[in-house]
């Protein structure tokens, strides 16, 4: 019970505060006429009465004061009027206070920003239950790299683990896929029965595949993702009708995933995989890998495990060579998906963490300004007898009412910046979409806020309180208050703020270098004026059904030739520059008479290292070539004399010529890589191209062999035309002549700039904030520089009179201020310098073409950051220069 | 006056205002004056002591308070003992016993 008075009484105090003063209001003059009343019975007269019981009351002001000083979340009042009491403060001085909550809001704004991506991206657990337990599996091969799994292996993987409560392959490819309404080129997964149960994620309609969904033979289903669902089918409760066509096969519809399930990633239809059964090879890598772990099994334990079962693999398998298996590795699902995206996020938010210290040193700096120039205020304030304890909670109040509106506008302005982040950030960052203002990034920021406030609230109370304030009031008196102190602290901040804006400058300036750099490298193929377009047919292994497919891209391509300004068209198995990019895999150095007639004579073969070669497959035209400008280095391209049914050539790259023919000619010789496609016929080599850098710039050229499209069809391609007319017209002329000889096959167009510059994206993302916060922070640095300067000079007005009626000239008092502000300079300078040593290793694996030790970069932003700082010295120090003693002398 | 003294003195004061209202019903004046009736003139509480106090006995909930009329026909503030104002007293003046008679004790020692 007496807690619900006391809890009645605070909110009464609290919120009905009027009520309760009027009312001690009257209760103290109530008393004090009751009291004069009494001396008045006791024979006073009425005057000498009243003045005895005000005598006896002691002050009406005094005992409601006492009254109040008792009252329960008097605390809360006293914290309340130290706000109102610092929001005048920071009235007072409204320039002063603009550009520091400005500040603060640039830089949490950019920190909460920045760390929205990074939540987004890194942090935020993938929407499945218990996502933490979900592991993506991989095989390593003898290189150490990490590589998709074959299907024994995957097997094996599936029924020997004890790590496991389910686990599953997938892989997706697009496909031409029609329901009731036109065909799409939609992203399709194949995927193994338990591939939800690793998800934790049931169909909202209809049913998971089962395990007869699976076998060999078994009627065509599909899962559909919530999107295709609405979107093509209408959204029907009833499967039972419901029938998806892919690639010209009718799929029955069995259920429905629940909205935002799409993994792989923008994928729409799902289907089980091995409808014709599984490839028995174990060297062939079709298939990525998920499990869930069993509850208690960490993922070192999985571990263990799954590469206990790949070494026994690799230790029994008949399939000895490079691509078999070495290891086996688990890794978070999450990690395996965002890895890649880690170390760059990662140095972005350092980076902008630099910015925000940068930031909050300024502020510092303006506020110990501020605080000295109070000094004479908070001395009186001691003198009455203020407690030190009473002083540093007004800093600590000031310094919040700062932040918590700094960070508030900061966490607005992070709002715009996501959405500029999101459109600016790489295609290739994964997760972009789950990239958000959320909950957490809001506590993100209000902690971030709070820490500011109480690093800034602590360092000025500090700094404003120490030492014997009451020789601010002498020293005061002769306007020179606390000015050592403050200025050794003030220029200290500036060190700092130098090193650490050096740091970022240098950082920006290495990634800048590093693109230009990137920037520099010849691809090895023209851009501009390609329009690229891709077209899948359904895929077929029937050899026939390959060679219609050949006749038509052969009649397609002769249709887009006669496009008015189109020069020539090719086609290819894949673009440079695109993900995921050529299949790679091994081929043999052999004649005709060397043919093995079993697959155990392969095997053999194998074994012999002078056969063996590494190469990227790619499939192309002709015309491939001229497209794209690959230049021809020796013998011949494709041309009419290699048909369908004359032998097989191959063109490869320079460097596998070099590589595997060294002071040879390759021209002549004859491989097999059958493997890639399952034509074992030879491949004679009749030319050498250029290299080109298929996997972007800063990835060197990979050994590439060429096949021809028409002798070794493939249903998906894409096609590219150089053309001299406008990019609309050509995409719509080819897409009517690709509606004329095949309506059911949809394409994709975009120009191959667009391909390629968005191979440069992730690398101009990072060089475009990270140069912005260097620039904010060298805007910043260079104002704090000039700030102390100017206040340090505005402090020695008076020394500097003096010093000018001695007889000093403007030379000596500009080399004096300039010396002082240089020292500053260089000490920020020299510890930025080590700094950036230390630090830029750690964005190694982000440059191009520059170490991180660069000794261009450092000089050249030294020079730049000592020009700024200079120059920001030199404005006081010139308005030194200036000073008349007269008026200097005169206007203390 | 050490905060010690002022302690002591306020646990007292608590007491001795707790022991007025016992009575009855009592505004500010009232109460002050009783203690100084009940102490035989020992304790005179000025209105910067009794106040505070009647104030903070009234959120700890020991007292309660109304407006109503005086002697005079004046509006002032009325106190009263509440439930737990009573209990309150018990303890008090049990650890006020406690004391006395400890100092009892030790000043009794030679």
């Amino acid at each position: 019970m007496p807690l619900l008075v006391k809890a009645r009484s605070f909110l009464r105090n609290l919120f009905l505060s009027r009520r309760v003063e009027v009312d001690l209001d009257q209760e103290v003059h109530a008393h004090l006429e009751m009291l004069t009343e009494e001396n008045i019975r006791a024979g006073m007269p009425p005057e000498e009465a009243r003045r005895a019981a005000r005598i006896e009351l002691g002050g009406i002001e005094q005992v409601k004061e006492q009254v109040r000083e008792e009252r329960l979340g008097n605390w809360l009042h006293s914290v309340l009027s130290d706000c109102r009491y610092g929001l005048r403060q920071l009235r007072k001085n409204p320039g002063t206070t603009a550009v520091m909550i400005f500040t603060l809001a640039l830089a949490i704004g950019a920190t909460t920003a920045i760390f929205s991506v990074v939540y987004g991206v890194l942090l935020r657990p993938l929407p499945y239950p218990e996502s933490d337990r979900i592991m993506a599996v991989f095989e390593v091969t003898s290189k150490g790299r990490w590589s998709r799994l074959a299907d024994p292996n995957f097997d094996d993987f599936r029924d020997q683990n004890r790590s496991f409560q389910a686990i599953a392959k997938y892989n997706g490819n697009i496909a031409s896929v029609s329901g009731p309404s036109q065909p799409t080129r939609t992203t399709v997964a194949g995927v193994s029965p338990d591939f939800l149960k690793v998800f934790g994620i049931q169909p909202i309609l209809g049913r998971d595949f089962s395990a007869s969904d699976a076998k060999k033979g078994a009627g065509p289903t599909v899962l559909v993702s919530y999107g295709y669902w609405r979107q093509y089918l209408g959204s029907p409760q009833d499967l039972s009708q419901s029938h998806l066509k892919i690639d010209g096969a009718v799929f029955s519809i069995i259920g429905v995933l629940p909205a935002g399930f799409r993994f792989p990633a923008d994928v729409d239809v799902w289907l089980p995989t091995d409808l014709d059964g599984e490839n028995p090879s174990r060297t062939s890598h079709n298939y990525s890998a998920v499990g869930r772990l069993r509850g208690g099994v960490t993922v070192e334990q999985a571990n263990r495990d799954i590469s206990a079962i790949a070494r026994r693999i690799h230790d029994t398998s008949s399939e000895q060579g490079d691509y078999l298996l070495k290891n086996g590795i688990v890794v978070p699902l999450q990690d395996s998906i965002t890895g890649k995206a880690r170390p760059a996020l990662l140095v972005l938010l350092g980076a902008v963490g630099f910015l925000l210290l940068v930031a909050c040193a300024n502020v510092a700096n303006l506020l110990l300004a501020q605080a000295s120039a109070r000094e004479r205020e908070l001395a009186i304030r001691l003198a009455l007898g203020a407690a030190r304890g009473r002083l540093i909670r007004q800093f600590l109040t000031e310094a919040f009412l700062l932040s918590l509106v700094g960070g508030g506008l900061g966490v607005l302005g992070a709002f715009w910046g996501v959405a500029g982040l999101v459109g600016l950030a790489p295609q290739n960052l994964p997760r972009l979409d789950s990239v958000s203002i959320s909950i957490p990034v809001l506590v993100f920021a209000f902690l971030l806020s709070t820490a500011v406030a109480a690093g800034l609230g602590a360092f000025t109370a500090a700094r404003a309180t120490s030492g014997d304030l009451r020789k601010g009031l002498v020293e005061g008196g002769r306007g020179q208050a606390g000015s050592q102190g403050s200025q050794r602290v003030g220029r200290v901040i500036v060190a700092t703020q130098l090193a650490i804006t050096l740091v970022l400058v240098v950082g920006a300036g290495l990634l800048g270098r590093s693109l230009l750099k990137v920037l520099e490298v010849n691809p090895g193929f023209r851009v501009d004026k390609i329009v690229t377009m891709d077209v899948a047919l359904p895929w077929v292994d029937d050899p026939k059904a390959k060679a219609r497919q050949a006749i038509f891209f052969s009649n397609l391509i002769d249709r887009l030739k006669q496009i008015p300004g189109v020069r020539k068209v090719g086609a290819t198995s894949g673009l440079p520059m695109v993900e995921g990019g050529l299949p790679d895999g091994m081929f043999l150095l052999m004649t005709q008479n060397e043919i093995p007639k079993t697959m155990d004579g392969f095997g053999a073969l194998l074994q012999q290292k002078e056969r063996i070669g590494n190469a990227d497959f790619g499939v192309a035209t002709d015309g491939y070539f001229q497209v794209l400008g690959i230049p021809l280095i020796r013998g011949r391209i494709f041309d009419e004399r290699d048909g369908a049914d004359s032998p097989h050539v191959a063109v490869i790259s320079e460097s596998l010529a070099r590589d595997r023919w060294p002071n040879q000619d390759p021209i002549g010789h004859t491989i097999e890589f059958g493997n890639m496609d399952g034509d074992l016929r030879l491949l004679t080599i009749v030319g050498i191209v250029g290299d080109i850098h298929e996997y972007g710039l800063d990835v060197p050229p990979r050994p590439t062999v060429y096949v021809n499209l028409f002798q070794r069809p493939r249903a998906a391609i894409t096609l590219t035309m150089l053309n001299d007319a406008d990019t609309r017209l050509v995409t719509s002329a080819a897409r009517a002549i690709l509606e004329d000889l095949n309506p059911e096959i949809p394409a994709r167009f975009r120009t191959f700039s667009q391909v390629y510059s968005a191979s440069l994206g992730s690398r101009r993302f990072n060089v475009i904030l990270i140069g912005f916060f260097g620039i904010v922070a060298l805007l910043l640095a260079t104002a704090g520089v000039f700030g102390v300067m100017a206040y340090s000079v505005s402090r020695r007005t008076r020394e500097i009179g003096v010093r000018v009626a001695l007889g000093a000239g403007s030379g000596d008092v500009l080399r004096m201020i300039l010396s002082q502000g240089l020292r500053t300079i260089f000490i920020g300078v020299a510890i930025g310098i080590a700094g950036s040593l230390a630090l830029t290793r750690t964005i190694e694996s982000l440059l191009f073409g520059v170490t991180a030790t660069d000794p261009l970069t450092f000089g050249g932003v030294t020079l730049l950051l000592v020009g700024a700082a200079l120059l920001a010295c030199f404005i006081p120090a010139r308005r030194a220069t200036q000073v008349d003693p007269m008026v200097a002398l005169r206007c203390e | 006056m050490s905060p010690e003294q002022t302690n002591l003195l306020q646990g007292t004061l608590d007491l001795l205002i707790l022991k007025s209202l016992i009575a009855g019903e009592m505004h500010g004046l009232g109460a002050s004056r009783r203690i100084q009736q009940i102490t035989g003139g020992t304790f005179l509480v000025k209105p910067g002591s009794l106040f505070p106090a009647l104030h903070r006995m009234e959120e700890e909930g020991w007292i309660s308070s109304f407006w109503g009329d005086s002697e005079n026909n004046r509006r002032a503030k009325y106190y009263r003992l509440t439930k737990a104002g009573r209990r309150q007293l018990e303890v008090e003046t049990k650890r006020w016993g406690r004391i006395t008679w400890a100092i009892a004790q030790a000043l009794d020692a030679s």
